[in-house]
């Protein structure tokens, strides 16, 4: 039977597994939008394309899916591209889909025609434009394996109105003998070697340290990292992305790394003897000054992605390997050790920073997060956007599962967090969820304030307002010499009349004295703001300045 | 480190697009293209490129793991001297006087070089050879004087019993 081009595009994405997808029409994307009402796949109408990447993005990360927004051609396409990028340093498994100008005017600065895939070439795993019907199933299960094999990431097909308008003869039980090109870790004939190497280093090491990444949930290999971190009695860090992979009440959790993380894992990694590097890629806001990382340290480093490997930290032992799969083969060969001398070290490095330290250091923002996770449902998914938000929140909220914590760690996108909890709550309905933001990242965003009413999303939402781009006012304060310039956003909006007007329920209280505020918005049906007015001088503590390394911090109990 | 010329070859689908996510990795390393060279190789739906960039060593293991990220390039490998076998091809249009021609033809037999096309007042000469050999043509002919030059960029294929 004769099928349209956009007939064959949602039969394969059915075939992929797609419920949902995250999209706003335009005239070259309609033919799509046409077939759509006859698929049962739910399409959700954002009100702004970057809303539709972020939502994508949010539904992949709680999911494990691989999402997928669309938008149409020309300003579509672009407004999409923050999100492709957020998703690409993330790594988060898209599929993109655009509407392109008709074939005949490709290249010919038709109306709303942008070339996308040129655009997006630096942000994407890969891009298809599709020129003819007869490609579009074959496109579509390479794309979503490209898009979820390896190190996960964005992957964008760009479609030609007339190509998803035209008819073409493709037979249902026919499953095109498809190659995927999908490039796999070239099977190290070293790697039993390698992997024995690994596990000598820790067991001889006398100071080890696990060093875990994002891609340790990406691999789903969580559980076989906590088996050996019990094994080994192994202490552990995390990047920012890595937070919540292993969750551990005990002493093993030491927080997470870097510019804005805890002090106390930025000075046991920076004493420790031997790290073992699982899935992160050594960000500038993770290291630090490069040179003066972990300065006693071997390191080994274990990730999928060739091109992680000492590209910034020169690794002393490498294995590029899916995650889950090296695990499985390492942990038999780590020798089970007490370690007790390390671990009381570490202790005493503890109680001398103040166990109640992590609690303090947020001041009453983090007291807030604590009360609110109380308050929220178990099993509660929490978004941040970008700023002191963000490191208030993962640095107060306890991260018990591996995709309880949704952040957009790699990019810093502000405006991330609103629409990217939509996706969340669209793809885990069952599961609270709440996002926090500051008002600088709201306002970014604040459309989809519309959508969240528009499908009634009980996603909870808390705005930290202070008036000012609080991050940027620390950093001006602390090197730039207090001078405040271009930061005040002021407090003329009355950000719950705003809410109410959108049709969602909002309520203000101040950090202080928020518990009634708390209480309605966890019990309240449906979606409710929550404005959270906040002291502009209250910063994020300790905080590594620019070309310090990570022992050099201001607020810290040493140094 | 030290810089010097360093010869990437890779085998790549030969599609539209290809080039320029190939080309982009270069770019966003910070690296510039000193030549390049792309064209099918025996089965028509893969190209060859080959491509120089004065770099340091820190390069090749840079460039080689961001284009190998690539999907549609298929294997990526760095050509080294004494291992491979380099060529570049260059023609030179040069104007003339009658003085010059005599000198031209004469030298041009001394160089091993080809006249593709002879005017009376206009000449293109075809020079084809290593990299040294070549330059030695260009600094001879350099007095003359030249009006165009086009350049293939060096091509490379390693020698078969050389291990990488």
């Amino acid at each position: 039977m004769e099928k349209t081009g956009a007939e064959i595009l949602l039969q394969a994405l059915r075939k992929e597994g797609v419920e949902v997808i995250f999209g706003y029409p335009g005239a070259n994307s309609l033919p799509i939008h046409d077939s759509l009402d006859e698929s049962p796949i739910r399409h959700y109408l954002v009100r702004h394309e970057q809303a539709a990447a972020h939502a994508a993005d949010g539904y992949a990360r709680a999911t494990g899916k691989v999402g997928v927004c669309m938008g149409t051609s020309g300003p579509g396409a672009t407004n999409l591209v923050t999100g492709i990028a957020t998703a690409y340093m993330d790594s988060t498994p898209l599929v993109v889909l655009t509407g392109q100008v008709t074939t005949e005017l490709l290249g010919s600065d038709a109306f709303q025609e942008t070339d996308i895939i040129g655009i997006t070439m630096p942000i994407t795993k890969h891009s298809y434009l599709v020129s003819d019907p007869s490609e579009v199933k074959a496109t579509v299960k390479q794309a979503f394996e490209i898009a979820r094999s390896g190190r996960p990431g964005p992957v964008l097909i760009d479609l030609p109105r007339n190509v998803m308008a035209a008819k073409f003869e493709q037979s249902d039980d026919e499953d095109a003998a498809v190659t995927v090109p999908v490039k796999q870790p070239v099977e190290s004939k070293k790697e039993k070697k390698q992997l024995q190497q690994i596990a000598n280093y820790m067991n001889m090491s006398e100071r080890p340290v696990i060093l875990i990444g994002g891609g340790v949930k990406l691999s789903q290999a969580c559980e076989e990292l906590a088996g050996l971190i019990e094994k080994g009695n192994i202490p552990f860090v995390s990047t920012m992305m890595g937070i919540g992979s292993v969750y551990a009440s005990n002493g093993f959790n030491l927080g997470f790394i870097g510019t804005h993380g805890n002090e106390l894992a930025n000075r046991i990694v920076h004493d420790s003897d031997f790290i073992l590097t699982m899935g992160a890629r050594f960000s500038d806001r993770s290291t630090s000054i490069v040179k003066e990382f972990a300065p006693l340290a071997t390191i080994a480093q274990i990730d999928i992605d060739p091109s992680s490997i000492s590209k910034v930290i020169k690794a002393d032992i490498s294995l590029v390997c899916d995650i889950h799969e090296a695990l499985t083969k390492l942990t038999p060969l780590v020798e089970r050790k007490e370690r007790r001398e390390w671990l009381n070290r570490i202790e005493k490095e503890r109680n001398f920073l103040g166990r109640d330290r992590p609690m303090k250091e947020c001041g009453p923002a983090g007291a807030f997060i604590r009360d609110v996770q109380m308050a929220m449902p178990e099993g509660t998914i929490a978004i941040t956007d970008v700023g002191l938000n963000q490191i208030w929140t993962v640095r107060s909220w306890e991260t018990k599962t591996p995709r309880g914590m949704i952040t957009p760690g790699g990019l810093g996108t502000m405006g991330f967090g609103l629409p990217a909890a939509m996706g969340v709550k669209v793809g885990m309905p069952d599961h609270g969820v709440i996002v926090f933001s500051g008002d600088g990242g709201f306002f970014m965003n604040i459309q989809e304030l519309a959508t969240i009413s528009y499908y009634n999303l009980p996603v909870k939402i808390v705005v930290f307002n202070n008036g000012h781009l609080g991050m940027i006012r620390q950093i001006q304060d602390l090197f730039y010499g207090a001078r405040f310039n271009d930061i005040e956003l002021g407090n003329k909006v009355d950000i719950v009349t705003v809410a109410r007007g959108f049709g969602i329920q909002a309520d203000r209280v101040s950090v202080e004295d928020s518990g009634s505020g708390i209480e309605k918005m966890c019990t309240a049906d449906g979606p409710f703001l929550l404005e959270v007015l906040v002291d502009p001088d209250t910063y994020v503590f300790p905080i590594i300045p620019p070309g310090r390394s990570n022992i050099d911090m201001i607020g810290g109990r040493q140094g | 480190m030290r810089m010097r010329e360093r010869i990437i070859a890779m085998r790549v689908n030969n599609k539209p697009g290809v080039l320029s996510r190939v080309t982009g990795v270069f770019g966003r390393l910070g690296y510039n293209i000193e030549s390049l060279c792309v064209a099918e190789t025996i089965s028509p739906e893969i190209s060859r490129i080959t491509s120089i960039t004065n770099a340091d060593s820190d390069f090749i293991e840079k460039v080689k793991k961001q284009l190998n990220r690539l999907v549609d390039v298929l294997d990526v490998t760095e050509l080294v001297p004494g291992q491979s076998a380099q060529r570049e091809m260059i023609l030179i249009g040069i104007d003339l006087d009658q003085k010059d021609r005599t000198e031209i033809v004469r030298s041009i037999g001394m160089f091993d070089c080809k006249i593709i096309s002879m005017r009376s007042d206009y000449c293109i000469v075809q020079i084809a050879g290593s990299r040294e050999e070549v330059e030695t043509v260009i600094n001879f002919l350099r007095p003359f004087s030249i009006d165009k030059i086009a350049r293939t960029g060096v091509l490379a294929l390693r020698y078969k019993d050389s291990v990488s």
